[in-house]
């Protein structure tokens, strides 16, 4: 398939294309990935809030056989203890993210998400990233999800509601996700061919370039060092614009919240001031007029 | 070995490319207000995914430092939305988005809850009643029992 692959490709550039981009079309019927996207699409389709829990393990089961699919179309890394540990984190990751898209009760969607932050921060320190792992620990599942929680034991106490239970075109979406899927594989590994037939090696991490030997680049030893010094090198301006972009949003929330509350204070005001004015009452009532004592009726009444 | 990295390389960017999808596969179906705001932090992770295997692959900082940003604008955006969320739920009473449908365009016919499903059976809550009656004499040996020392 890699030798078909690269023979389309030259054709492409060559000349006009008039054969289709990804092989014969009983080429693309007989691809795992195709397969792997139908299961996917089922499989998400299955565990998406329906009205009913029915055929709910059964999209989990073909979810995981998907996944497992996709697993099977990948090279392996180099390396039992590599391979494993990507593994576990690729599918703690990915199920955990599933299980975010497809719980009924949204706190339930939060936890499942700050499970696959857990495994995005893994897969992270795996690369060799890893102020970015911890980072994506502190700031995402430390602040991010904190206030998620937060708003959503504000705005939704009562567990979960009827909305909760249902999906708005649960087969289109998932029909959509799993097309998405399916082109980034497929662009991903035809993208990826070429560079692997190709005879010289393309920009991999050189391990020795110093005189004491040290790695260099990205897999430096002194990582946050390096990063730091690439950040306030290089990306200054940035920083400096990540910085007032945080005090606006910053602002921004407080007033939304502050100036909302007031609005819709005044907005119940007006609506309680009559809208017919009847003769002898002023147009418009001030409202910080004191209320008038209720005259005497009769003499001699004592008033507590 | 050029050919571990660009194996890593592979490995990851499929990663991040069925995080993002999973994370608009949420985006369309829920109609929570707040998982729909989950489901595109979580399009942001896949492209902090497919951002950090293309940093490791090119040796370049370059995607780290836009990964940083990412995580920054996500901090700020989950800030202001969950305010205009606050707001919204004072509007509407509730986080559902078919109650905001008037801001659809104009040739799409409205979505109408043909049936509301029931709660499944495991889902039941029980109601809280309050306590009515004479409160029990507490017992002083009860009470100064430590189970665990």
């Amino acid at each position: 398939m890699t030798a078909g692959l690269l023979a389309q490709i030259d054709s492409a550039v060559a000349a006009a294309a008039e054969e289709p981009a990804f092989g014969s079309a009983a080429a693309v019927l007989r691809s795992p990935l195709l397969w792997a996207s139908v299961l996917f699409a089922i499989g998400l389709w299955l565990s998406l809030p329906r009205g009913t829990y029915r055929g709910r393990t059964l999209g989990h089961v073909i979810t995981i056989a998907a996944v497992g699919v996709f697993a099977w179309q990948l090279p392996a890394l180099v390396g039992w203890l590599d391979r494993g540990l990507f593994a576990c984190l690729a599918v703690v990751t990915i199920l955990s993210c599933v299980g975010a898209v497809t719980a009924r009760n949204p706190v339930y969607c939060a936890i499942w998400f700050g499970l696959a932050l857990l495994g995005t921060a893994g897969l992270f320190l795996l690369i060799g990233a890893q102020f970015l792992s911890v980072a994506t620990v502190t700031v995402y599942a430390g602040a991010i999800l904190v206030t998620f929680l937060f708003v959503i034991m504000l705005a939704q106490p009562r567990g979960h509601a009827f909305y909760d239970r249902m999906s708005w075109e649960a087969f289109l979406s998932a029909a959509a996700g799993a097309v998405l899927v399916g082109l980034l594989t497929a662009a991903i590994q035809q993208g990826v061919a070429p560079l692997r037939e190709a005879a010289a090696p393309v920009a991999a991490v050189a391990p020795v370039d110093r005189e004491d030997g040290a790695l260099h680049g990205i897999l430096a030893e002194e990582h946050v060092a390096q990063l730091a010094q690439e950040l306030v090198g290089r990306h200054l301006v940035a920083i400096q614009a990540a910085g007032a972009l945080m005090l606006a949003a910053l602002v921004g929330a407080v007033a939304i919240i502050a100036y909302g509350r007031q609005s819709e204070d005044a907005s119940v005001e007006l609506a309680q001031r009559p809208l017919v004015r009847t003769a002898g009452e002023p147009a418009i009532v001030s409202p910080q007029q004191p209320e008038q004592p209720p005259p005497r009726e009769a003499p001699g009444r004592i008033h507590a | 070995m050029p050919d571990a990295e660009l194996t890593l390389l592979q490995n990851y960017l499929v990663v991040g490319a069925i995080v993002f999808a999973i994370g608009m596969v949420g985006f369309l179906a829920r109609r929570n207000v707040i998982v729909m705001f989950l489901s595109a932090e979580m399009m942001l992770q896949g492209v902090s995914l497919t951002l950090v295997a293309l940093s490791r692959y090119h040796n370049d900082w370059g995607g780290q430092m836009l990964v940083i940003f990412i995580i920054t604008v996500a901090a700020c955006e989950a800030a202001i939305a969950l305010a205009l969320v606050l707001m919204i739920v004072r509007r509407a009473g509730k986080l559902d988005i078919a109650f905001w449908q008037l801001t659809r365009e104009e040739n799409q016919p409205p979505f109408v809850d043909v049936e509301i499903p029931e709660p499944a059976y495991r889902d039941r809550t029980w109601p809280h009643l309050t306590p009515a009656g004479i409160e029990p004499a507490k017992d002083p040996d009860a009470l100064a029992h430590r189970p665990r020392v």
